[in-house]
């Protein structure tokens, strides 16, 4: 058992540390809410999201196109040249497609009605690692981002063998291919080392026989969706985790979540997700513990998680390096602005590291310390100025170089896109506005919901003396310095 | 084996970079040997590495889409190319000639200067078993050097700054270009990514005092604790063991910060102050080679730049393209040698290229080719062992494996020769397992 955070330990900074983990942060406002809500209560904001409707309408894209297989062998048929220009026409759609669905999930982020469960959808995009690189189509995409969104605190089960059974997952690591005769080991080797298990915890030969257990499943390119195809499936019997059987993919899957390896997996890495570092022992025996006890579901270990006093420890408070995306969705909530459009999101996040919907490799991002470079910390302090005071040249200036052919366009476009400027009234009030005693403190507070060092203070301070009047410029100037700090780049 | 050369340590770094960063703040334009001058102690670090003036230098080039290998050095008189490329063969007068049977496509006259003068050497078929022929997944495996069935984050370059320069000054590595290779994705990530040295800067909005205004501010949001100062010249111990244990975020991301602003200033210096001395064709990639050539010529700390050149996708019409990229990449690496001899640098500048694969033997309908395997990569540089390395691959149809040609130089065995003898470190603990280095240098 997890000790629980006591009533007198709920205050301005552990409110404002459990939206910026169970969500994406937001204004002083929203802490203040939370705040007098109680820990229970607002835990329970989070976790209970399926009671708070969501009417995000789908892309109007999203949806199984019966044409697409037709169009693809239509051009099959065609002239070198004229299938190429036909397929490229596809890619130019499917491009399209990935811009606005990335727009999609980030506004889902930045203004969806449950927080928690957009956290836990970049939780699991991160964990299943699927990239549009290799997939290649829109729809596909999206449908494993709702699959994601659907079973966000399900049960653990279910979410191992739906992901397994979504076309991008078949497409992206080769189960589409497996046949009996040559059963491919990709997912296999993957669903035991990243997903549920971790090295040490399984045998090569527990790969192979998976990998075997798994034939059948594959892909109907045609009606873009999962099958079953029997005459694919290798009946013999299978040795996994040392029991005999005539095992299926789900069987395998199941045998996977049932090892005592498997509740410390993933359960660790949901604390380090959130915490920001890995657990204790003592931690991971009681998740795992809250886990194993509610069927293997995961809305349960997270109320555990976020109700302990550990998550709100010294070490893990205002401590974890922001994701780009966290960086993005967290300053357009602090700032009370409309989130970019979504060119210039995609542009934003891809410069400071990290591209939704494109993951490195299978491994995911690695996250951490390793979002921060002096190029991405520079690119960091650049892009605050877009987001403060509508600045596109961090945006535009930065688009030419590796792909000449996609970016000329993006960056034409780029030229005509208006970001508005923060709006200060909203942010801070009259006197706030007017009296610098009274701004540094309300910046630190909607920014940092900390102080900055004294010294840090004094620049701001003399910074604010230099000009001669505290005008709109000035305060998004100051805004925007204080974004430019090391202590803006955590959360 | 060579003597191991550790790179320069986080202490060194820190102690001449803070002084250079407590200069700075008035100075923006320090420069190495400013700050030495102005610190007896410092002044051996920084000439010996935090200058790199002693160093060798590996220049990576990649080059994007998958060249095609077999109209690069192009086997002429071979019955069996003709055959697989009746339409954009290329015709045995162009080429330029380096044996009887293999000779370089004409635009790389370039390259064939710098081969006839001893200064390059030619790997013939490299690759690597079970080829992978999306340049996705292609890409990574050169990139990390895994065996093809693996996955590995780290590259291959960002575990040799792990293993050899933990906390090291973050110009050991410099990126030409947008987004950081993968090769030097490390552990503890260190290189700098830039395109041009105007966009690695803090941008003030506003221009005149109002801006400079802006910036100082920012300088001083970003300067290090005077306690960071003055550990790092006096009570060194504690400030290494909080390296070594990582300390917390802010001390990462306050360290960061400040690499970022006296990178960003040294860079910017140097490549202000330093004129090319060859002229360079007017391409992206001679851009990229040019602004390498400063940053060696003003003495930056870089042991490894990476530049790019993209485009070698040649699925339709190639023979214009290819031809037009060729031309670009032996123009653009011949102007740099030139530059660095010039400056006296060359002896210490390896340049290497790669391509995530060749391509299919055989043209397609539509007069380009198709992903493939083994490929050529070309080495250059006045300490190279000049002319042909490695066996070019068999073209015969039964030799080759699903239409592409197979490898018989591995790029690890490369990659290892480029460690143990050029960069002088231990390759194993980098590329997983002893390699046997290719003798190329």
């Amino acid at each position: 058992m997890l000790k629980a955070l006591p009533g007198n330990k709920w205050n301005f900074t552990t409110a404002a540390h459990l939206l910026n983990r169970a969500g994406f942060g937001g204004p002083p406002a929203e802490i203040e809410k939370l705040l007098s809500l109680g820990p229970e209560a607002a835990v329970a904001h989070f976790v209970e999201y399926d009671k708070i409707p969501d009417t995000t309408p789908d892309p109007e894209w999203a949806k199984p196109d019966p044409d697409r297989a037709k169009k693809f062998m239509e051009a099959r048929q065609l002239g070198e040249e004229e299938r190429r220009r036909r397929l490229r026409e596809i890619q130019r759609a499917d491009r399209q497609h990935m811009l606005e669905l990335r727009g999609w999930w980030l506004e889902r982020m930045a203004n969806g009605p449950r927080p928690l469960q957009e956290k836990m959808v970049l939780f699991w995009h991160g964990h299943f690692a699927t990239s549009v690189e290799k997939v290649r189509e829109a729809y596909l995409m999206w449908r494993q981002n709702e699959l994601f969104r659907r079973l966000a605190t399900g049960n653990w089960s279910d979410m191992l063998i739906e992901s397994a059974q979504d076309p991008a997952m078949l497409v992206w690591l080769d189960q589409a291919q497996s046949r009996k005769e040559h059963p491919n080991e990709n997912f296999a080797r993957e669903v035991l080392e990243l997903f549920a298990l971790g090295e040490g915890h399984y045998t090569e030969k527990d790969i192979t026989e998976g990998a075997r257990a798994l034939t059948g499943w594959s892909y109907n390119r045609l009606e873009q969706k999962f099958i079953n195809r029997p005459f694919l499936h290798d009946t013999g019997e299978k040795v996994i985790f040392g029991k005999r059987g005539n095992f299926d993919g789900e069987d395998f899957l199941e045998m996977i979540v049932a090892q005592p390896q498997a509740a410390r997996f993933i359960t660790t890495k949901l604390w380090n997700f959130f915490a920001g570092e890995m657990p204790s022992e003592e931690i991971v025996t009681a998740l795992a513990d809250v886990f194993r006890k509610s069927n293997n579901t995961f809305k349960p270990v997270l109320r555990a998680m976020f109700l302990s006093e550990a998550f709100y420890g010294p070490s893990i408070v205002r401590s974890q390096v922001k994701s780009p995306v966290q960086w993005l969705v967290g300053s357009v909530r602090m700032l009370e602005r409309e989130l970019p459009p979504p060119i210039v999101c995609f542009s934003l996040t891809r410069n400071l590291g990290q591209d939704l919907f494109a993951p490195p490799n299978v491994k995911g991002w690695d996250g951490g310390l390793s979002w921060i470079t002096t190029n991405n910390l520079l690119a960091r302090y650049n892009e605050a100025a877009t987001l403060a005071q509508g600045d596109m040249s961090p945006v535009s200036g930065l688009l030419l170089a590796n792909n000449p052919g996609i970016n000329m366009a993006v960056e034409r476009r780029l030229r005509n896109i208006p970001v508005h400027s923060v709006d200060v009234s909203r942010l801070f009030t009259q006197e706030e506005r007017t009296n610098k005693e009274l701004l540094i403190p309300a910046l630190e507070k909607r920014l940092l919901q900390d102080k900055l060092k004294p010294k840090q203070e004094k620049v701001l301070r003399d910074f604010l003396d230099s000009k001669s009047e505290l005008n709109i410029n000035t305060i998004l100037d100051a805004i925007r310095l204080v974004m430019s700090t090391p202590e803006y780049q955590l959360t | 084996m060579n003597k191991e050369i550790t790179l320069q340590t986080r202490r060194e770094f820190l102690r001449t970079s803070a002084l250079g960063g407590a200069l700075s703040w008035t100075v923006p334009a320090f420069l190495a040997n400013t700050f030495s001058a102005m610190h007896a102690e410092a002044a051996d670090s920084a000439t010996q590495t935090a200058t790199g003036r002693d160093s060798n230098i590996l220049v990576i080039l990649q080059m994007a889409g998958g060249n095609d290998g077999l109209n690069t050095v192009v086997p002429y008189s071979n019955d069996y190319y003709r055959r697989a490329r009746p339409k954009i063969g290329l015709a045995e007068k162009s080429i330029l000639r380096i044996n009887d049977e293999i000779g370089l496509h004409e635009s790389l006259k370039g390259f064939k200067e710098l081969y006839d003068v001893g200064e390059m050497s030619l790997i013939q078929g490299v690759g690597y078993p079970n080829p992978n022929r999306s340049h996705f997944v292609s890409t990574d495996i050169w990139q990390t050097a895994a065996d093809s069935d693996k996955i590995e984050s780290s590259g291959w370059m960002g575990r040799y700054f792990d293993n050899t320069c933990f906390g090291c000054d973050p110009t050991i590595a410099v990126n030409i270009g947008r987004q950081m290779p993968r090769a030097f994705q490390a552990k503890h990530p260190v290189g700098v990514s830039l395109e041009s040295p105007q966009s690695y800067r803090f941008m003030s909005r506003e221009k005149g005092k109002s801006g400079e205004m802006t910036e100082e501010s920012y300088r001083k949001l970003n300067e290090p604790d005077a306690e960071m100062v003055e550990n790092s010249g006096g009570t060194i111990g504690t400030l290494q063991g909080s390296v070594q244990t990582g300390g917390s975020a802010l001390d990462f991301l306050e360290r960061t910060a400040l690499d970022a602003q006296l990178s960003s200033d040294k860079i910017r210096t140097i490549a202000n102050r330093v004129e090319n001395q060859a002229t360079y064709p007017t391409s992206q990639l001679g851009n990229s080679l040019k602004l390498v050539a400063k940053l060696i010529g003003g003495g930056l700390a870089t042991r490894v730049f990476y530049v790019s050149q993209g485009g070698y996708d040649t699925h339709t019409n190639q023979t214009g393209t290819h031809e037009r990229l060729l031309k670009e990449l032996g123009d653009s690496v011949k102007a740099f040698v030139a530059d660095l001899k010039a400056q006296g640098n060359l002896s210490r500048v390896l340049l290497m290229t790669f391509s995530e694969f060749g391509r299919r033997v055989a043209e397609n309908a539509s007069s380009g080719t198709d992903h493939g395997a083994a490929a050529p990569m070309f080495i250059v540089g006045s300490k190279v062992k000049a002319g042909l390395l490695g066996k070019y691959p068999s073209l015969a149809p039964s030799d080759l494996f699903q239409g592409d040609l197979k490898f018989n130089v591995d790029f690890r065995t490369v990659y290892a020769a480029v460690l143990e003898n050029w960069l002088k470190t231990k390759s194993a603990p980098i590329l997983g397992r002893q390699f046997v280095p290719l003798q190329l240098i």
